[in-house]
C-alpha cells in the first residue's frame, strides 16, 4: 500500500520516536520526536512536546517544540506553538499563537534524521539531484507534485527560484534543477 | 468514534497508548496498550508487549499479548510470545511460539 498514511486520535497518547511514514494526523498526544516524511496535520486537539520535522506542516494545536519544514509551515487559527519555526515558507493565520524563533528559507535547516523512506519520497530542496543520473528521478518526477518550492501550483517548469519572493534577508539559492534537454521526454517515454 | 492508524512506513520506538480502536499497519517497538479492539495488519511489525480488547493479528507480534476479550491470530501471522485471552482463535497458516493462558 502505497499510501501509509497515520491518523492518531483523539483518544491517544504517544511517548516515542515517531520516524518514516508519509501523511501523519494527529489529533491526540504525542511526547517525544516526530520526524515524518509526508505532511503532518496537526488538529484542534492535538497536544505535541516534541521537535517536528516533515515536508509540510500544518498545525491547529498546541506544539511545544521545533517546527522544521522542508516546504511550508502554516499556522491555522488555533495553532498554539511554543518553539521555532523554520521552513521555506511560513504561513500564521490570524489567531494563531507562536512563541519562539520564526525563520523563512531554507538557511539553517538542520540535517533530517528522517528514515530512508523520506529519501525516497523527495530529494531535499537544495541538494536536488540530476534526475539523469538519480534512481528515485522516474518516482520524484511522478511524485512531483513539489518540486522544490510551491506546493499547491506545480508550474514545475518556470524557474522555481523566480517564485519565491522573499522580502530582503538572504534569499535561497535559485533551485533550477539542471535538466537536459529531453529529460521530460525520456521520462514519459520510458513510463 | 475514531480510531488511531499507524501508517504502513511508520516507526514508533516507545509506547503507544489508547483509548480506542488501533490499527497497526507500521512498526512499533516499545510498548502498545490500548482500550479497545487491536488489529495489527499483515505487514506490520510490533516488537512490544500488546494490551487490548479484541484483538486480530495478521502480521508480527514479538512480544507478550494480554486481551481481555479474544485474540484472533489470522493466517500469515506470525507471533512470538505468550497470548493470555480469554478466548483464543489461531487460524490454519498462522505461526505461533510460546503460552497460551486462557485463565484470565
Amino acid at each position: 500500500m502505497a499510501n501509509g498514511a497515520t491518523v492518531i486520535g483523539r483518544e491517544t497518547r504517544i511517548r516515542a520516536r515517531v520516524t518514516g511514514g508519509q501523511d501523519f494526523e494527529i489529533h491526540g498526544h504525542l511526547e517525544g520526536e516526530l520526524t515524518v516524511g509526508g505532511e503532518v496535520n496537526v488538529g484542534e486537539t492535538a497536544t505535541i512536546a516534541a521537535d517536528v520535522r516533515g515536508r509540510r506542516i500544518v498545525v491547529r494545536g498546541a506544539i511545544k517544540g521545533d517546527l522544521s519544514a522542508d516546504e511550508a509551515i502554516v499556522l491555522e487559527e488555533g495553532a498554539r506553538v511554543v518553539g521555532d519555526v523554520r521552513a521555506p515558507r511560513v504561513a500564521i493565520a490570524q489567531g494563531a499563537l507562536v512563541r519562539g524563533y520564526v525563520e523563512t528559507g531554507n538557511a539553517g535547516e538542520a540535517p533530517r534524521k528522517a528514515a530512508s523512506t523520506a529519501a525516497r519520497v523527495l530529494p531535499t530542496p537544495i541538494h536536488r539531484p540530476a534526475p539523469a543520473a538519480a534512481k528515485p528521478a522516474p518516482k520524484a518526477a511522478a511524485k512531483a507534485p513539489a518540486p522544490p518550492p510551491p506546493p499547491s501550483k506545480p508550474a514545475a517548469k518556470g524557474k522555481p527560484g523566480a517564485r519565491m519572493s522573499l522580502a530582503g534577508g538572504k534569499a535561497p539559492p535559485p533551485v533550477v534543477p539542471s535538466l537536459k534537454k529531453g529529460t521530460k521526454a525520456a521520462l514519459t517515454k520510458k513510463r | 468514534m475514531a480510531s488511531t492508524v499507524i501508517g504502513a512506513n511508520l516507526t514508533i520506538e516507545g509506547e503507544v497508548i489508547a483509548d480506542e480502536d488501533v490499527v497497526v499497519q507500521g512498526t512499533i517497538r516499545g510498548k502498545l496498550t490500548a482500550k479497545d479492539s487491536v488489529v495489527v495488519e499483515s505487514g506490520a511489525v510490533i516488537e512490544a508487549d500488546v494490551t487490548g480488547a479484541a484483538m486480530s493479528v495478521a502480521g508480527q507480534v514479538t512480544g507478550n499479548i494480554t486481551s481481555s476479550d479474544r485474540v484472533e491470530l489470522q493466517p500469515g501471522a506470525r507471533v512470538v510470545g505468550n497470548v493470555k485471552a480469554s478466548r483464543i482463535t489461531i487460524a490454519d497458516g498462522a505461526h505461533f511460539k510460546g503460552n497460551v493462558d486462557m485463565d484470565v
